[in-house]
């Protein structure tokens, strides 16, 4: 059957048309597509377009970048909290996770009252231990003295030094017995 | 005067894996010859009912109804908004791209939703005319996946590694009188080493029309009906899949009813 190679000139239905308009594909040869085609067009033609060889730099970007209010919300939860105790399940689309509700309860709070920013993440962070919800920062353990276990205090010699004066003694003990 | 849009006269055999359970050879007309002038009122209304059996379809915006198989909100759920990252960006995707966040490109989904309708609608009319349709994707983590959705819509896949001259040396490699496919569907445009499927190119040079689902580091510029969506989550494919399989099927059990209506084709033997 006759056809036109030519994949970098028009599009598939340009050359259809204009092969058939010759009269090298006879109407009885028409594919099967074509009509389709030409009832239903795509949104932009198929054809082909040239890749660019020099290195080109373009002005701006032509995708913008996606940032939402809560981000900064967001980004403020995440330094002082951490990602939290157990791992993000994103498999339930309706689960909530403890960052969107600390997200919701804050916007919430700054609709209700006027405070500033700091101030407005202790009342969130309050607001939510009320729920129930356990927030622990992250990072920081107080480390004080009473609370060093006396274990930790023992030295090995020590306790060699005590094991051998103690077995001294059952020895003289035993010895005296018999 | 248009003629039927079958092969009459062309003497085509089918292609190397063709099934006999296609079950649209009984469609097949063969050449028609007029012998007397009493039968041509006959063969006038049998051209007129096959006309309007064609073009029919081609009346309304959306004959199979196919934007009902899918919603924003299902594509949402499969994932199919999520592009790769931005360093892998394709210059001519950059149209189809939401935006970026944190540096990973987010598919425009309501562009996605149009051209899906416009593509599942071509595909319906095409296996509406007894068209064949091939399915290619190279994805190694899907082969089984598309090779029994072409099972499941009667129709072929390829998904293995794609020979030089498949579609534009066909009668050497297949013998002479090969059936090319009608419309080629790809479920991934990339290859396995991240390059444009050597089939886009070769269907555009055979002149058959494509489809296919062109993630954000694809090229779509040759592919006569672009989707602009995710083509690595399970999900996601498994969505395309379901879609085009129910597209065809659909098409195709419309097109037997429309001959059993208008009496074309013989009704089975076990309807009585």
């Amino acid at each position: 059957m006759a056809g036109s190679r030519l994949e970098r000139f028009g599009t598939v239905f340009t050359r259809v048309r204009d092969l058939m308009r010759t009269g090298v594909i006879k109407p009885s040869e028409k594919p099967i597509w074509y009509d389709v085609f030409e009832a239903f067009p795509p949104k932009k033609a198929p054809l082909y377009v040239k890749p660019h060889t020099r290195p080109y730099t373009k002005k701006q970007d032509a995708v913008p970048e996606i940032f939402y209010r809560e981000d900064e919300v967001r980004a403020k939860f995440y330094v002082q909290y951490g990602t939290g105790p157990r791992p993000l399940d994103l498999s339930r689309t309706k689960s909530v996770s403890t960052c969107q509700r600390f997200v919701d309860k804050y916007t919430e709070l700054r609709g209700h009252n006027v405070l500033e920013e700091s101030a407005l993440f202790e009342e969130t962070g309050k607001a939510l231990l009320t729920e129930g919800i356990m927030l622990r920062r992250r990072g920081v353990l107080p480390v004080s003295a009473e609370s060093r276990d006396p274990v930790l205090e023992l030295k090995l010699m020590d306790m060699l030094a005590e094991q051998q004066s103690v077995g001294d003694d059952s020895e003289e003990r035993r010895e005296t017995s018999t | 005067m248009r003629r039927l849009l079958t092969f009459s006269g062309a003497p085509q055999a089918s292609m190397a894996a063709r099934a006999i359970t296609k079950g649209l050879w009984g469609l097949r007309r063969g050449p028609r010859y007029a012998t007397a002038a009493s039968i041509q009122p006959t063969q006038l209304q049998a051209d007129d009912v096959s006309d309007t059996l064609m073009n029919k379809p081609l009346e309304k915006p959306d004959f199979f109804r196919v934007s009902e198989l899918f919603s924003l909100k299902d594509l949402f759920e499969a994932r199919v908004h999520l592009g790769h990252k931005k360093g892998c960006r394709h210059r001519l995707m950059e149209p189809y791209l939401y935006g970026c966040r944190l540096d990973q490109d987010i598919i425009d989904l309501d562009q996605t939703v149009e051209h899906l309708q416009q593509a599942l609608n071509f595909t319906a009319h095409v296996a509406y005319r007894g068209g064949v349709i091939l399915f290619i994707s190279r994805q190694r983590q899907f082969v089984h996946l598309v090779e029994n959705t072409a099972q499941g819509c009667g129709e072929y896949a390829h998904t293995r590694y794609w020979q030089g001259g498949l579609l534009t040396n066909a009668p050497v490699q297949y013998g002479p009188g090969v059936r090319l496919p009608d419309l080629i569907v790809f479920l991934s445009t990339l290859n396995n080493v991240f390059q444009p499927h050597v089939g886009i190119r070769d269907a555009a040079k055979m002149n058959i029309p494509t489809v296919g689902v062109v993630d954000s580091n694809c090229n779509p510029s040759l592919i006569t009906y672009p989707v602009p969506g995710n083509d690595d989550t399970p999900v996601a494919m498994e969505m395309y899949c379901r879609l085009f399989k129910m597209t065809i099927n659909r098409a195709k059990d419309t097109r037997r009813r429309m001959e059993l209506l208008h009496g074309l084709a013989a009704p089975p033997t076990d309807a009585s």
